[in-house]
């Protein structure tokens, strides 16, 4: 998954003359928390609803009065992401330095931005429920062939795959989560079980075990 | 007692005999409530209309359920929830259906012309059908169909689902009306089929706090169900005054059901069903439309039916089941088969982790409750 197919475009920036009270503004009206900050069609900085809060807070060691610039309290020189990073690039990036956005900057224009927010939606595109579906979860060994050794299974069965999810359980097996268009997953396990697969869920009814 | 809706046609609802939702559970269940002593007098319902159908389901959809009927071949099948291995395609799919909706969109007009006020649908709750797309069993959406019925008279409508899955269907053809409160217990979407249901889902727009969800832990038991529903449900019907209660009776929630993994018991059940019936009186003058749903244990599912027809009809409740009955279908209720109309006691023995689930569930509960309240009053 690509930044150039989950950032936000167009984005709305900030020039760095405007006033910290404007800028609150824009934040308010759009509901948004990042403005990057243009100059001349460049990228100078990045200024966050919390960087105008603490610039003009009582509790700032030198605070701004709402009048004062963008410049004064903004970040200056951003770290940007290209529209081709793929977004764990860009998670890892935003973890290590604790920013909650890049700006995504291609051939010198700002074309879009990332947010924290975006990575939460990724996650929610690639783990949630977008059809109706029932859940499998199997340990597969770590040796090539085993993932296809399960989809055939399913594709025998004319069972179709929405989403595949797979991480390491720590004890050399890969814990794979599938979730399947079908209501017959119980089902689908018992046979599972009867190929030799490790199945984790669905299990076995706890007074029949 | 209870008007009880049955048609022969119904029985035309058949996937095929690999399939889980097979008509046979209601051949085993009115033969044993014959050999009971209580032959079901039905009345037959006319099969509903294709108008009637248009009134929730998309034309499109529809035309390609008919066409597929007909044995022609549709290249986009797959993407309305059709020829799948939940909803294979066989002939005579469509008028099979209808006559489901049919049933139950008649009982819902003898409740709202006055002429009943305890019904019973010996069939339907097809629960899992959207708009466009079948799904999970479900090619029409009866209950839907019947609940239009009931807003297109003005009426308020509450929608308890019983059923172990999430009501989907029903739930998003109504998200976003205020005309419809819609309550789902079932087994959590984080393990089970479909996947919704969770207590964050609460309708949108006017129906916003409207619809309400509770997903319970794997292995939750007879009591635990118990106490979230009385947590839940006597306050969102006083709070929301419906008119009538439609309920999907699924009765695979039922711990040997093999399709999941709730623990309730024919007991538990059966205090379900007095719950009901004292809710309908307090809150809808008695007025309620029982349906059926899922159940997919042939040793279970005939008794716990036949404890849903035993309760509206007021009738006693036999302990043992009769001897014949057992004998005839000996081969589908399978070995081990109790002799008793209820479960045996204990049903099962017990098993670990009870603490735990109890404190989830409670969880669950209080979050929910949490987020409705605010919409509530």
């Amino acid at each position: 998954m690509l930044v150039r197919e989950i950032m936000k475009s167009p984005v709305t920036t900030i020039a760095p003359e405007t006033t910290l009270l404007e800028a609150c503004k824009l934040l308010q009206a759009q509901g948004i928390r990042h403005l990057p900050v243009m100059e001349s069609g460049r990228l100078v900085g990045v200024i966050t609803d919390r960087d105008v809060r603490f610039a003009t807070s009582a509790l700032c060691p030198s605070p701004h009065a709402a009048t004062d610039s963008v410049k004064c309290a903004m970040s200056p020189s951003p770290l940007t992401a290209d529209p081709g990073d793929p977004i764990e690039d860009v998670a890892r990036i935003m973890r290590e330095k604790k920013i909650g956005c890049l700006p995504v900057v291609e051939g010198g224009l700002i074309i879009g931005i990332i947010t924290n927010m975006d990575l939460l939606d990724a996650i929610l595109m690639l783990t949630g429920v977008h059809d109706p579906t029932g859940r499998l979860e199997v340990a597969l060994p770590d040796v090539p062939g085993e993932l296809a050794r399960l989809t055939t299974f399913l594709s025998h069965r004319n069972v179709n795959i929405r989403s595949i999810l797979t991480y390491p359980n720590g004890q050399g097996l890969i814990h794979t989560v599938l979730r399947v268009d079908s209501n017959q997953t119980p089902l689908l396990a018992k046979a599972l079980r009867e190929e030799d697969f490790t199945v984790l869920w669905p299990v076995q009814k706890p007074w029949l075990r | 007692m209870a008007t009880v809706i049955f048609h022969p046609e119904y029985r035309r609802y058949d996937f095929g005999p690999d399939h889980p939702f097979t008509p046979a559970r209601l051949t085993i269940l009115t033969d044993l409530l014959a050999s009971l002593g209580h032959p079901v007098n039905p009345v037959e319902p006319a099969i509903a209309t294709r108008e009637d159908i248009l009134a929730v389901h998309d034309e499109a959809f529809v035309a390609t359920v008919e066409a597929l009927d007909r044995g022609e071949t549709v290249t986009d099948a797959d993407s309305y929830g059709l020829g799948t291995p939940d909803n294979p395609i066989f002939p005579g799919m469509d008028e099979a259906a209808r006559w489901l909706v049919g049933g139950t969109l008649y009982g819902a007009r003898l409740i709202a012309d006055g002429a009943e006020k305890r019904v019973l649908q010996l069939g339907g709750g097809l629960h899992h059908a959207a708009c466009a797309r079948a799904a999970g069993f479900c090619l029409y959406n009866d209950l839907a169909v019947a609940i239009r019925e009931f807003v297109s008279r003005g009426w308020y409508v509450a929608y308890l689902d019983l059923d172990l899955h999430h009501g989907d269907g029903v739930q998003s053809l109504f998200y976003n009306s205020d005309k419809v409160l819609t309550i789902s217990l079932h087994e959590s979407g984080y393990y089970l089929y479909p996947g919704t249901g969770h207590i964050h889902e609460l309708g949108s727009g006017s129906g916003r706090g409207m619809k309400i969800n509770i997903p319970l832990e794997p292995f939750t038991e007879g009591r635990e169900y118990l106490e979230a529903f009385d947590a839940v449900i006597p306050q969102a019907l006083s709070w929301f005054s419906p008119a009538v209660l439609v309920v999907q009776g699924g009765a695979d929630a039922h711990f040997a059901d093999p399709m999941g993994d709730l623990a309730l018991t024919t007991r538990t059940y059966q205090a379900l069903y007095k719950r009901i019936l004292d809710l309908a009186e307090r809150h809808t003058q008695g007025r309620v439309l029982f349906t059926l749903g899922g159940g997919y244990s042939s040793a279970v599912v005939p008794r716990v039916w036949a404890l849903l027809y035993l309760t509206l009809m007021d009738l006693p409740v036999p302990e043992r089941l009769p001897a014949e009955w057992m004998k005839k279908w000996a081969a589908e209720l399978g070995p081990g088969m109790t002799p008793t109309l209820h479960d045996p006691d204990p049903p099962y023995p017990p098993f670990a982790g009870g603490e735990e689930r109890r404190r989830r569930n409670q969880t669950t509960v209080s979050r929910l409750l949490d987020s409705v309240s605010r919409y509530w009053y």
